[in-house]
């Protein structure tokens, strides 16, 4: 059996969500809500100890990290593939999704949370904000959420905002001459950026937009019209995925 | 046919574990060492090959593959040889999982602590004036703020600090993993063995109060393990730099002399 520890579909979520749904997989849903702090719950630290969101469980056993659970799954469950069959494609899909893990995601994510972010926050009943954050048994992740309930800062923003200047350049560039961002189809790849950058024609028009990102945004219709990526954001219980938004992963620590 | 490396001296981290990667698999190679101390990964040579002068960079028939982490899975899908991923998914995504923490958690404490310490000897006798005119040549710019801060020693104390608690961590991360698997990803030796010893390896050396024979004995068992390999033995053969002798790095490698600067 499999079942997927998992928030909103958008961001890491999505991506397992998106990719579950691809391959037709039968699962059972298990919905945290990040924003009550329901990741913390001690259950849940038992499966995960970082308290970060999705985790995939197969028969008891758990699988964090959505790049490795997303090539896992591609790995067990290896009809409907959704990796190129090249090395050299394969290279170029899996470097879309460090891509993601190391720059896209961390990025994104600040500027969904300063954007849309502590408006949906809501503490276990009894207890402050404070207490619920004090209460996370990882310092790092206990430092991400104290840094982002402070002010990110606008410095921190920009970064941010470079950082999706520099990923619009790339899938310009790259969707050029072809619908999908790893050549040789339809992957992983389309599957890890989608659910980051589905958040920025609202947040950041003006670095998403129609003279900007053209490209960009063609590309993001057609993920959106997928029957997959459709069924997945059917899940969300906000009926707006992508108005809400959490504290993202750590940035790259050095270079 | 040709595959070429693009590597710098001293072989490790990100540059030793490609290098690496190709001797486990039995890939000839060609091998083009980059003097970091000269910034050759930021002259026009090398950025016509890769443009965000990244190293390691793997070319293979002309395709250019920077990344060490999917390189290496790479060269485990194009090449003939033995397999350097387990065939169980479910180790394969351990040893991804611990690539990454490997690399991206650890490793990168590690860098940031040894990074502050080498950096301002890296650079040699340049003026400083020189030196910002190279750095500001980093075309990633995250990249370029992670050298223009270790280059400034302004790299805050609680960053620093945190990184050694990591460090801390790590070590007893790493034992309490390898006293259930006699490799990384589990049952057989794969990528991430690589990985964690060349990106962590050297805490054996460097940090001696937290990688010992006794805190840590199946950490330094798995170290002996690793070291005693031909490919381990064949790339430290090849560096020029003797892990044991740290801070002999920045001497060895200090750049000839202004002339070998911008």
């Amino acid at each position: 059996m499999i079942e997927l520890y998992h928030w909103e579909p958008n961001a890491a979520s999505a991506r397992v969500l998106i990719a579950l749904k691809e391959k037709g997989l039968q699962f059972q849903s298990r919905y945290l809500d990040v924003l009550a702090f329901e990741q913390h719950a001690p259950a849940y630290l038992a499966l995960n100890p970082s308290g970060e969101t999705p985790v995939l469980v197969r028969d008891g056993e758990p699988f964090n990290e959505s790049s490795y659970i997303c090539e896992y799954l591609e790995e067990a469950f290896p009809e409907t593939p959704l990796m190129p069959k090249t090395p050299l494609d394969r290279w170029a899909a899996r470097a879309w999704q460090k891509y993601v893990d190391d720059y896209l995601a961390a990025s994104v994510s600040d500027l969904a949370w300063a954007a849309l972010g502590s408006a949906g926050l809501k503490p276990p009943p009894g207890s402050s904000i404070d207490d619920a954050v004090a209460r996370i048994p990882m310092q790092e992740r206990r430092d991400a959420w104290r840094g982002a309930l402070e002010d990110l800062g606008e410095e921190v923003l920009d970064k941010a905002r470079e950082r999706v200047r520099l990923t619009v350049d790339k899938i310009e560039t790259d969707l050029e001459d072809r619908d999908w961002l790893a050549p040789g189809g339809y992957s992983l790849a389309d599957i890890a950026v989608y659910p980051y950058m589905n958040y920025l024609p609202r947040i950041e028009p003006e670095l998403v937009g129609k003279r900007t990102a053209p490209h960009t945004l063609a590309w993001l219709k057609r993920m959106s019209e997928r029957p997959a990526v459709i069924a997945a954001e059917a899940m969300s219980r906000t009926g707006d995925a992508y108005a809400t938004a959490a504290p993202g992963p750590e940035h790259v620590r050095w270079g | 046919m040709a595959v070429e490396l693009y590597f710098f001296q001293p072989l490790g981290t990100n540059s030793g574990r490609v290098f690496q990667a190709l001797l486990e698999k039995g890939v000839a190679f060609v091998e083009h060492e980059l003097k970091g101390p000269d910034f050759e990964h930021l002259k026009p040579a090398y950025l016509r090959i890769n443009p965000k002068g990244q190293v390691p960079t793997l070319v293979h028939d002309g395709q250019v593959m920077p990344e060490g982490m999917i390189a290496n899975e790479y060269i485990d899908e194009a090449f003939e040889g033995p397999p350097l991923r387990p065939a169980d998914p479910r180790e394969r995504w351990r040893m991804r999982v611990w690539q990454r923490y490997a690399e991206n958690d650890l490793g990168r404490s590690l860098m940031m602590i040894n990074w502050n310490r080498i950096v301002p000897t890296f650079v040699g006798d340049r003026s400083e004036a020189e030196v910002l005119a190279v750095l500001e040549t980093v075309p990633d710019p995250d990249r370029r703020r992670s050298w223009l801060a270790a280059y400034r020693q302004i790299t805050p104390a609680e960053v620093i600090e945190e990184s050694h608690r990591r460090a801390r961590e790590g070590a007893k991360k790493v034992e309490a993993h390898l006293r259930q698997h006699p490799w990384v990803a589990g049952s057989s030796f794969s990528l991430a063995d690589i990985d964690l010893n060349n990106f962590c390896g050297f805490m054996a050396m460097w940090m001696p109060e937290l990688v010992n024979q006794t805190d840590t004995p199946a950490f330094v068992a798995w170290r002996a393990k690793m070291e005693a390999r031909d490919s381990t033995k064949a790339m430290r053969a090849r560096s020029n730099f003797n892990m044991a002798t740290r801070g002999g790095a920045a001497i060895a490698n200090r750049p000839a002399g202004k002339a070998g600067a911008h």
